[in-house]
């Protein structure tokens, strides 16, 4: 039996006490496995990118129990000294706009979380290179984001997110911001990513119509998290 | 690793070399303030040193003949030379004059010294000592007279034979000198009503008057011994070299230079807080960034050590600039103005420690940033 990448018990977050406070996250159980695409569906308000910041240790649960790569994170309190490190060398994000550094070319915003790990300029540049490539924006490594479209913006962005070959990606809406073909095109990349080398990646969306091409669908409703059935693509 | 300060800065290069020649310019400032100093010191010591007498015998219980006025009898001079140890006695007068060049009034200072001998008190630079003691005069190159040039002073006309360069009293006025017989009777210019009234009142006042004698001694001579003795039989105030130096640089100009430094010190916050305004505004500019790069994973030192570098950057680039500033532009101020390295590389400290405390504001911002604020629109 596979062990989950994210395994969350419990999990919930509330800001704010006493008479002010406010329950974001009211309870929060699930399992997330290596190869899957999960789409965390809601509407606006639903406690979407509370979960996922939570997730990405971005911010800290009120409580619950959270699990990364089979270690345990949150437990009451973190579990690990540095949530930054582990950000840094475990997790992917992809933003709604692509949220590139505009003052780092393309090649240096794919290797800058690779050099902050450690890993040599050489060795960073020629994983650089090969992702790009195979993202389809190769030809453009010493460009700046200002001089990309908002597709080839958001290959990049992905490319990032993988440049630290994590086990977990968490996309908050990485479609909202491009036309329908391109966010076709990204969500494929996206499940074929997952599929072709074992990454979860969690997605938050409100475009119902790329919901097909997720594994499993998250929906969080009044600070509670159920798990929908899925369309057969 | 990726240098985050140096690939901002060179992406919004024109911003930030802008930003630094503003801040350069204000160090340039400060630079010249403190070269203004240094001038001011300088210049109250051309005169005494052109002159460099071992003594100099003023008005009893006077700080002259540069700070406070002295008024002694010309003829003191023979009682003077008697002194063991005494070689040479020079009566010397000094006046504020105000001259004209072609139509623009100009300020001079005017010194008065037995013309035609040996006796030069003065470095020139083109033309010739005064070599007979009538209507000629020495002029500095500041008054932009010229050699051959003819100028009214009181009643007379005076030809220039010689100029100086740079010689200046401690106020910064431009030098000239004349005979001394001439210079007293420029002293005592009086109109005719005024000599009739006093020849009425029973005399008019002695025209043979000096403000000081500059004496030089012979050799293995003890100043202080000269100077005790002088003072003893002819009840008159003898300073030696030493001591009129510090009554020019302590006396004369300490309240300038106190002045001075207050306007350094206010200069210098005025900087601190600029540098701290920018760099404060240039984290904001970055928030979005700086949240980013915390969100991937960058550590508070990456973040700090950006931050840090830029406002670094930023001290050492304007400091330059105030430099090749405060350099290009000294010689265009009226007063001296003197820059040594020692200043530059003291007011260079003082730069990289203001830059190193500015930028504690904008880490201080920095390192509040949330990292959740890059997720969402």
């Amino acid at each position: 039996m596979r062990d989950p990448v994210i395994k969350l018990e419990g999990i919930h977050k509330t800001y704010g006490s006493g008479e002010s406070a406010v329950s974001a996250i009211k309870e929060a159980s699930c399992e997330i496995y290596s190869g899957e695409t999960v789409a965390l569906l809601g509407p606006s308000g639903s406690g979407k990118t509370t979960l996922i910041t939570m997730i990405g240790c971005i911010i800290e649960p009120s409580g619950g129990k959270l699990h990364l790569n089979g270690q345990l994170i949150y437990e009451g309190t973190w579990q690990v000294k540095d949530t930054r490190k582990l950000r840094r060398e475990r997790i992917g994000f992809i933003f709604q706009s692509h949220n590139l550094i505009p003052f780092l070319n393309v090649r240096e915003n794919v290797t800058l979380v690779p050099q902050m790990n450690g890993v040599s300029t050489a060795e960073a540049n020629a994983q650089a290179q090969s992702l790009l490539e195979y993202l389809g924006v190769g030809d453009k490594m010493e460009k700046f984001p200002s001089e990309l479209s908002g597709g080839q913006s958001q290959r990049v962005a992905i490319a990032r997110s993988l440049a630290n070959n994590p086990k977990i990606i968490l996309a908050d809406e990485p479609t909202a911001a491009l036309d329908a073909e391109r966010a076709l095109s990204v969500m494929q990349l996206l499940r074929s990513l997952a599929h072709e080398q074992e990454v979860a990646i969690v997605v938050v969306t409100h475009d119902e119509r790329m919901l097909p091409l997720f594994d499993r669908i998250l929906r969080v409703e009044d600070g509670y998290v159920r798990e929908e059935k899925p369309a057969i693509i | 690793m990726i240098n985050l300060a140096q690939r901002d800065i060179v992406h919004s290069l024109g911003k930030f070399v802008t930003t630094a020649f503003g801040v350069g310019m204000l160090i340039g400032v400060v630079l010249i303030m403190i070269g203004v100093y240094r001038g001011m010191a300088h210049d109250a010591m051309i005169v005494p040193n052109d002159i460099a007498p071992d003594l100099w015998v003023v008005q009893k219980d006077t700080l002259g003949p540069f700070a406070e006025n002295s008024r002694l009898h010309e003829d003191l001079k023979y009682a003077l030379r008697g002194f063991t140890g005494v070689q040479e006695v020079y009566p010397l007068t000094f006046q504020s004059l105000q001259i004209l060049q072609g139509i623009k009034p100009i300020r001079v200072y005017a010194m008065g010294y037995e013309a035609g001998g040996a006796f030069t008190p003065y470095r020139l630079s083109e033309g010739r000592a005064i070599a007979i003691p009538h209507r000629e005069i020495i002029v500095d190159t500041k008054t932009k007279f010229n050699l051959g040039d003819r100028l009214h002073l009181g009643r007379n006309t005076y030809t220039v034979v010689g100029r100086t360069h740079k010689a200046v009293s401690s106020g910064g006025d431009p030098m000239i000198y004349l005979d001394l017989d001439e210079a007293q009777e420029l002293q005592f210019l009086f109109s005719n009503e005024q000599i009739r009234n006093d020849r009425v009142r029973g005399g008019s006042p002695s025209t043979a008057t000096v403000n000081t004698f500059a004496l030089r001694l012979e050799e293995g001579y003890a100043t202080w011994n000269v100077a005790k003795e002088i003072g003893r039989w002819k009840h008159q105030q003898v300073y030696t070299a030493q001591e009129q130096e510090e009554i020019l640089t302590k006396n004369l100009i300490e309240r300038s230079a106190k002045q001075i430094g207050m306007f350094t010190v206010i200069l210098l916050i005025v900087s601190s807080v600029i540098i701290s305004l920018i760099i404060y505004t240039m984290t904001i500019g970055k928030m979005k960034e700086i949240a980013i790069l915390k969100l991937i994973g960058a550590s508070n030192f990456t973040i700090t050590k950006m931050i840090g570098q830029q406002s670094l950057l930023l001290g050492v680039l304007a400091f330059i600039g105030g430099n090749l500033f405060a350099h290009a532009s000294a010689d265009y101020f009226p007063k001296t103005i003197i820059l040594i390295p020692t200043d530059a590389m003291k007011l260079f400290v003082v730069v990289v420690v203001v830059s190193i405390l500015a930028s504690l504001s904008g880490i201080r911002t920095a390192l509040r940033i949330d990292p959740a604020s890059a997720i969402g629109g």
